[in-house]
């Protein structure tokens, strides 16, 4: 296991080389750079222009500022950004703990109410629970996030139930633990509901399905023929088993809404790695764009690592060597 | 049923949460005690209002501050901040839009005008306590003027491609002595923002000075010399800014300004947000609105206890151009000094009366009632009729008259010889070209369409094409692959249209959009403008300087170089609850006089 594991993380490292080179690749090709929008202001002279781009080393030719980078990123260092003069790694950090939270809040949207739907709509199925159950999921899923997200901030806004945004109030420093784990659940609802009710509708029906197959199946035949009651029989024989695929999917999921969360936070104004990413490349702000790409691969392609120890964890007859 | 009681929890915590509200503003805190002695040399300001202290201003911003260094910093989420933390030799007044006494009590300029020298006020302190002097004014020139660090503000330190040479003979005078007489020098010295000499040395000489002051720099740790200093950051979510203790000016009661105690900068990524933020009561004023708004944030004036302030034209223009540039740099397929538009197009957009043609063509009424929705002027220079200082009502352009543009077109020989509804020039080309503009700008692309139907009807195919902003840039600059681009520009504080539009009047400069970087000038109308401009830039004659400027706009508009397009009204909502609020057309609306901005009540609110 040990092995499989090393030698998975070995293979981060090329992934990690190609996704730098493709960044790089795209960030060159793009029209203009960082200096564009300073160049649009007339009090800025082409000297003062020219002094930038050599300071930035944009004035080199793009394969050795392409060299120098993976030089660098090999030495652990992400380079500066141009706009704040200021270590990526350090612009990046804050950013990066601020998604997984919203991550984690998203899976928990997600988790706690797929299983319990899924398992409604099972035990249930064919009524009208059922269809009701799928409709809504299924509805929600066609909804663009954009537009989720911008109606509930209206509905914030209207109602002045949940903050319009942001990840905490500006009273948040004077307040107390209990204050300030309230106060952030509260900036966490509505995001968490946008980027959590989209994979919400897959994860229903796989609940739904995979209990269904396994209540048909003869072990659970014989449970009922016992005459255990039918609550002993779903929740202590049957879902123990029929949860189990879904285990595998929630590494998948997770890293997958690290990626799905970008969107959230730029209509929430949660302050994480997409609004900086977003800002980084509507800039033109090489390194920084470079730096959030590469954070973000690496949280997908761990999240992916994780679901597949979970899965050896979880099912026995899966060894790695 | 148990998974029903599980969703059934899942909504109850999610209904508690809610119905925590807006309860989780904060209270009064104490008043504030002024600690520290008042400089000999305190600057009495006039106000309104005699305000109390106390009190916080929640503004947004869309993105966070990038570095509270303020001679690196040069976009506006990092200026709109720095501007507060920093202060200059001189200050300008948005509101009466005059220059003003800053850190200097008192200049002197020598008869030949060559000479400045400065007083600095005795008693001066940074946000620390430290002594400010002239030691620190020196520091500062030699930072803005270093070779490698190469700051935007050294462009503004320079006359006639030479920097000032500056010394100081005490503590509490600086002389700075000039090539040639300077227009805006007062200006100038409004912008160089003064930086403590005792914190930021070591890591200037180190080589260090870009990084230093940057965001993530403590608080505590980043002195200041302006009316403000930092009292937190927190990355995409907030800057607080706080009374610097030893500020200089004071109201007529001899009480030290800032009254309020606490500035915040909220980040909101977007003005839909921004609206809803406010609207919540989260945000105390938005300094941009669009105006399709206007009429909204009227009619909730009364329920939100705001006003919105109509602060009548705004200073940013829209016009667009045609491309008269040529091949400066030879390449392959690209010969030194060729048209970089084709040369038939070239033949039609390089004569004034074809420009003209295009410009009486255009019913700037009706994209005022459109994509404004009312609320704009017609405009007709870089000075718009928001300037107080250098608007000059008597120029005007070339307004719509689409029958005198058809007999303009006509009188070049195009016609409609195919009866397509399209002219045609005498080599029986079709008249057609495309306009560029950003395609993240709603009120550009809706002009653009307006203009493409207004053109339409005097025979000319125009085809509106918004494209990326960046892409636009590398059009107009690098690959010049475009035949109109519609764009705008913003004034500079002090909104001197001479002084800070020199790279856009100037044959040579690099925002001269229609034919940037001209070896010399290729029309006689630009020669004579580049001669104004420098005329114009080195005389401290107010009078000298508006006849010239008035002869620029002529030559401008005679030439129609840029077709004018309307200017935006300007309105803004600020709550009621704040005193000496004063919103001007002047970036920054709302916060330029914010150091005399109180609470009206003490804090705690519906």
């Amino acid at each position: 296991m040990r092995t499989y594991i090393l030698r998975r993380l070995l293979q981060i490292v090329p992934l990690m080389l190609g996704i730098a080179a493709l960044t790089f690749l795209l960030l060159y090709l793009a029209p203009g750079d960082f200096l564009n929008t300073m160049a649009e202001n007339p009090q800025i002279s082409p000297e003062t222009l020219e002094a930038m781009r050599r300071n930035f080393g944009l004035d080199r030719p793009a394969y050795v500022q392409f060299l120098l980078y993976i030089g660098n990123l090999l030495r652990g260092d992400f380079g500066e950004s141009f706009s704040r003069h200021q270590p990526v790694f350090a612009v990046l950090r804050e950013g990066v703990a601020n998604t997984l939270v919203l991550a984690v809040a998203a899976a928990l949207v997600t988790w706690g109410l797929a299983i319990p739907l899924g398992v409604w709509a099972a035990v249930r199925q064919d009524t009208w629970v059922d269809r009701v159950l799928s409709f809504g999921a299924f509805a929600w899923l066609s909804v663009p996030e954009v537009l989720s997200g911008l109606l509930l901030l209206l509905f914030a806004a209207r109602t002045g139930w949940f903050p319009v945004g942001g990840m905490h109030s500006l009273d948040w420093d004077g307040m107390d633990a209990f204050g300030k784990a309230f106060d952030l659940a509260r900036h966490l609802v509505l995001p968490a509901i946008v980027v959590g009710l989209i994979p919400l509708a897959a994860r229903m029906r796989q609940m739904r399905a995979n209990l269904l197959d396994v209540l048909r199946l003869d072990y659970v035949t014989t449970a009922r023929a016992k005459g255990l009651a039918e609550r002993d029989v779903i929740f202590k024989h049957a879902l123990r088993n029929a949860i189990n695929p879904l285990i595998t999917l929630f590494g998948y999921t997770l890293g997958a809404l690290v990626s799905g969360s970008f969107v959230a936070e730029v209509i929430f104004g949660w302050p994480g790695l997409g609004r900086i990413t977003l800002e980084a490349i509507l800039s033109q702000d090489q390194y920084l764009v470079m730096g959030a790409v590469l954070m973000a691969s690496a949280m997908l392609v761990l999240g992916n690592l994780v679901a597949d120890l979970m899965l050896a964890a979880a099912d026995p007859r899966i060894a790695y060597e | 049923m148990r998974t029903s009681g599980c969703v059934g929890a899942i909504g109850a915590g999610l209904l508690c949460l809610a119905s925590a509200g807006c309860s989780g503003r904060s209270g009064a805190v104490p008043a504030r005690v002024d600690a520290h002695p008042l400089p000999a040399d305190t600057m009495t300001l006039a106000l309104p209002e005699l305000g109390e202290y106390g009190g916080r201003f929640v503004i947004g911003q869309t993105s966070s501050p990038k570095t509270f260094n303020p001679i690196m910093s040069n976009e506006s989420s990092s200026n709109d901040v720095n501007n507060r933390l920093y202060a200059a030799l001189m200050d300008y007044d948005n509101g009466a839009m005059r220059d003003t006494f800053g850190l200097a009590r008192a200049y002197e300029m020598s008869a030949d005008g060559l000479t400045y020298t400065w007083h600095l006020r005795r008693g001066l302190c940074f946000s620390d306590g430290h002594p400010l002097t002239a030691e620190d004014v020196l520091f500062t020139f030699e930072v803005a003027y270093d070779a490698t660090l190469h700051p935007a503000v050294q462009d503004l330190l320079s006359i006639g491609g030479k920097h000032f040479e500056v010394s100081a003979p005490d503590s509490y005078t600086v002389v700075t002595r000039i090539a040639k007489p300077y227009a805006n020098m007062l200006g100038t010295m409004a912008s160089l923002y003064i930086v403590p000499k005792h914190v930021l040395e070591a890591s200037f000489r180190r080589g260090e000075f870009a990084s230093a002051y940057r965001v993530s720099t403590p608080p505590e740790s980043i002195v200041t010399s302006g009316p403000w200093r930092v009292k937190q950051f927190v990355q995409n979510e907030k800057t607080v800014i706080a009374p610097n203790p030893y500020w200089y000016r004071t109201d007529a009661r001899g009480r030290r300004l800032p009254y309020l105690d606490e500035v915040v900068f909220l980040i909101v990524p977007d003005q839909n947000t921004a609206a809803l933020k406010f609207a919540a009561g989260d945000l105390d004023a938005i300094d941009q609105v669009k105006p399709e708004d206007y009429k909204t944030y009227a009619d909730g004036a009364k329920a939100g206890d705001y006003t919105l302030h109509d602060l009548g034209p705004g200073m940013t223009t829209n016009f667009f151009w045609f491309n008269l540039n040529r091949v400066r740099e030879a390449a392959p397929g690209k010969k030194l000094g060729a048209t970089q538009v084709d040369r038939l197009k070239y033949a039609w957009f390089s004569n004034p009366v074809f420009r003209r043609a295009v410009s009486m063509a255009i019913d700037r009424e009706a994209i005022i009632r459109g994509p404004f929705f009312g609320d704009a002027v017609k405009n007709w220079s870089t000075a718009t009729a928001g300037n107080k200082t250098w608007y000059t009502p008597e120029v005007g352009g070339s307004d719509y008259n689409p029958e005198e543009s058809k007999k303009l077109l006509a009188s070049l020989g195009f016609k409609d010889a195919n009866a397509d509804g399209i002219l045609e020039d005498a080599q029986g080309h079709a008249l057609r070209f495309t306009l560029k503009t950003n395609s993240d700008n709603n009120v550009r692309k809706a002009m653009a369409n307006l203009i493409k139907d207004d053109l339409a009807r005097v025979g000319i195919d125009c085809l509106p094409a918004p494209v990326e902003f960046n892409t636009l840039i590398t059009n107009l600059r690098q690959d010049f692959q475009y035949d109109a681009i519609l764009l705008g520009l913003q004034s500079g504080v002090p909104p001197d249209p001479v002084g800070q539009g020199q790279n856009t009047l100037r044959s040579t400069g690099l925002t001269h959009f229609w034919n940037i970087k001209q070896p010399k000038p290729e029309t006689e109308a630009e020669a004579r403008i580049d001669q104004l401009v420098e005329d114009n830039l080195t005389t401290t004659d107010f009078a000298k300087r508006r006849s010239d400027w008035v002869e620029i706009q002529k030559l401008l508009n005679d030439e129609c170089f840029v077709v004018w397009l309307p200017t935006q009204i300007i309105k803004v909502p600020v709550r009621n609850r704040f005193g000496n609020v004063q919103p001007t057309v002047i970036p920054h609306r709302l916060l330029w006089n914010i150091e005399r901005v109180f609470m009206k009540a003490r804090p705690g609110r519906a």
